[in-house]
């Protein structure tokens, strides 16, 4: 079945995309989620939420279902590191039960990066395999093992690339087999050098890719250089220039900082929109939802 | 081959309390190549733990034997007067080793005296890396050679992740990233095709996932 969500509806339009990040902490009480919900405005096609990227918080797939109450659309992420085929399948089963139309399939962070490094992982299928999981079953209604689904599933399935990876030609092949198992959206990892960003995007569309799957790149406001510093030391996916962090640096104090955080962030996006095959941005605001507000408003968007 | 390491003197004290007489009993296949468990090893065993146990005022008298490998009955049998006359056996074999010695010598109580790690090889001097996780259906010939499994930190059979680098894997600075490897190693043998299509899920059931397994040869039974 066709997905029928808002961000689907957007996807199949031509209006630039919008889509942010939600972080659920580990929070039972609802009143941080109603504070993240009230940071997205009808600017925002629809909030990702995410899957314990950094230790434990609330399940991605409640958090999905809780914000779908407060009237934002949610991107259901789900990573592999944590549940085998059958708990991903029997999830995500779930979530078409409670009304989830967006999937953003991971791998996710290692284990070894959140809180809790002692942990086993499962990683019992990739993010490859997972995509075309939901595919198989939405448009095959069956599970890995053959089962049949009764009733329809209208997913729109996303993953995540990230530009900056090399070798190109690897990166690009990664990427043309999470489209081939169906990713109707790809959002990116943050995008600090729009020249190196517009490389990839060149190569991708050497593969027809932004033909298949609507782009979204990503855009990460930072708040300080010590913030860029300790983001780009602990995880190898991001890749803040050395000028970024100068930058920041410069602009004096905490509060100044932040300012010329946006002011980065706003420059970035005002770059991207000039990018031809990029259908929109990702903010990845997880944790800082309030600043999403502000980061628009400084893009003048 | 096997690679281990040694447990610590006190580590080993700790597991060793109130047994007046030790077998500290060598292994001399994979455990002697890694500079674990071998004669040399024993003998180093052996005197820390005479002299730790006459310090802590618990003398433990200890005896010390190789055999050729603990994980092959056949060899046992050559300890078994020695364990006879000893109140305990620290094995310095693998955990097969430790675990066919309980097996056989039922009454005894035996102990690990190596923390077993994994199958890898001899890097550099002193330095051995794990290079495959006995998952019962290797891969090997669609990856270049190089394990997806056992070197990607995700097993990841689908590229690399988000976290990849040319020089490193996202968890740790000092280890490659396996899909750097592999996607190398393809291209230099002109095989990038193998990657490109979709690998399936794999079937774990023939790996440890599946519960501890046995091979059955029947052609040897006869």
């Amino acid at each position: 079945m066709k997905p029928t969500s808002r961000l689907a509806t957007k996807i199949d339009g031509k209006d630039f995309i919008i889509t942010a990040e939600y972080l659920p902490p580990a929070a039972v009480n609802g009143a941080a989620m109603d504070a993240a919900a009230g940071s997205f405005d009808d600017r925002i096609a629809a909030v990702n939420v995410a899957d314990n990227p950094h230790g434990i918080g609330v399940s991605s797939l409640a958090a999905s279902v809780m914000l779908s109450r407060a009237g934002v659309e949610p991107v259901y992420q789900i990573v592999t590191r944590d549940r085998n085929r059958i708990a991903l399948q029997s999830d995500l089963l779930g979530a078409v039960c409670l009304g989830i139309q967006n999937v953003l399939c991971l791998s996710g962070y290692h284990q070894a990066l959140t809180g809790c490094p002692e942990s086993a992982h499962v990683y019992d299928i990739d993010s490859v395999q997972l995509v075309a999981a939901v595919n198989a079953m939405q448009h095959e209604q069956r599970l890995i093992d053959g089962t049949e689904i009764k009733g329809e599933i209208s997913f729109l399935t996303g993953s995540v690339a990230n530009p900056y990876l090399e070798p190109l030609e690897l990166n690009i092949l990664r990427l043309t087999k999470k489209v081939q198992a169906g990713s109707r959206f790809i959002q990116t990892q943050a995008v600090f050098d729009t020249e190196r960003f517009d490389q990839w995007l060149s190569a991708a569309d050497g593969e027809a890719i932004p033909a298949m799957t609507a782009i979204l790149a990503g855009v990460l406001p930072l708040t300080s250089a010590d913030e860029a510093e300790r983001l780009r030391e602990t995880y190898t996916d991001h890749h803040i220039p050395d000028e970024v962090i100068q930058r920041l640096r410069a602009a004096g104090d905490g509060a100044s900082q932040a300012k010329e955080g946006l002011a980065i962030g706003a420059e970035i996006i005002r770059k991207l929109k000039n990018c031809k095959g990029l259908r929109g941005i990702h903010i990845l605001s997880g944790g800082k939802e309030s600043l999403v507000g502000d980061l628009l408003a400084a893009a003048g968007l | 081959m096997i690679v281990a390491q040694r447990k610590t003197v006190p580590e080993l004290m700790e597991i060793l309390q109130g047994h007046p007489r030790l077998l500290v009993l060598g292994c001399g296949t994979c455990v002697t190549v890694c500079l674990a468990g071998g004669e040399r090893e024993v003998s180093i065993i052996a005197s820390a733990i005479r002299m730790a146990s006459r310090l802590r005022g618990q003398p433990i008298q200890v005896e010390e034997l190789t055999i050729e490998r603990q994980c092959d009955n056949v060899f046992l049998e050559q300890a078994a007067e020695a364990i006879e006359r000893n109140s305990a056996v620290l094995s310095l074999g693998c955990g097969a080793g430790v675990q066919a010695l309980a097996e056989r010598y039922a009454q005894k109580p035996v102990y690990a005296g190596l923390d077993t790690a994994f199958l890898g090889i001899l890097e550099e001097r002193g330095i051995w890396t794990e290079k495959c996780s006995s998952c019962g259906a290797c891969v090997l010939h669609d990856f270049g050679g190089v394990c997806p499994i056992t070197r990607c930190a995700k097993h990841l059979l689908n590229g690399p992740c988000g976290g990849s680098r040319p020089d490193r894997c996202e968890v740790r600075p000092d280890r490659e990233c396996a899909w750097q490897l592999i996607y190398q190693r393809l291209k230099d043998i002109g095989q990038l095709d193998r990657i490109k299509k979709i690998a399936p899920p794999k079937d774990w059931s023939t790996s440890l996932d599946g519960g501890c397994r046995t091979i059955i040869r029947e052609d040897h039974r006869i």
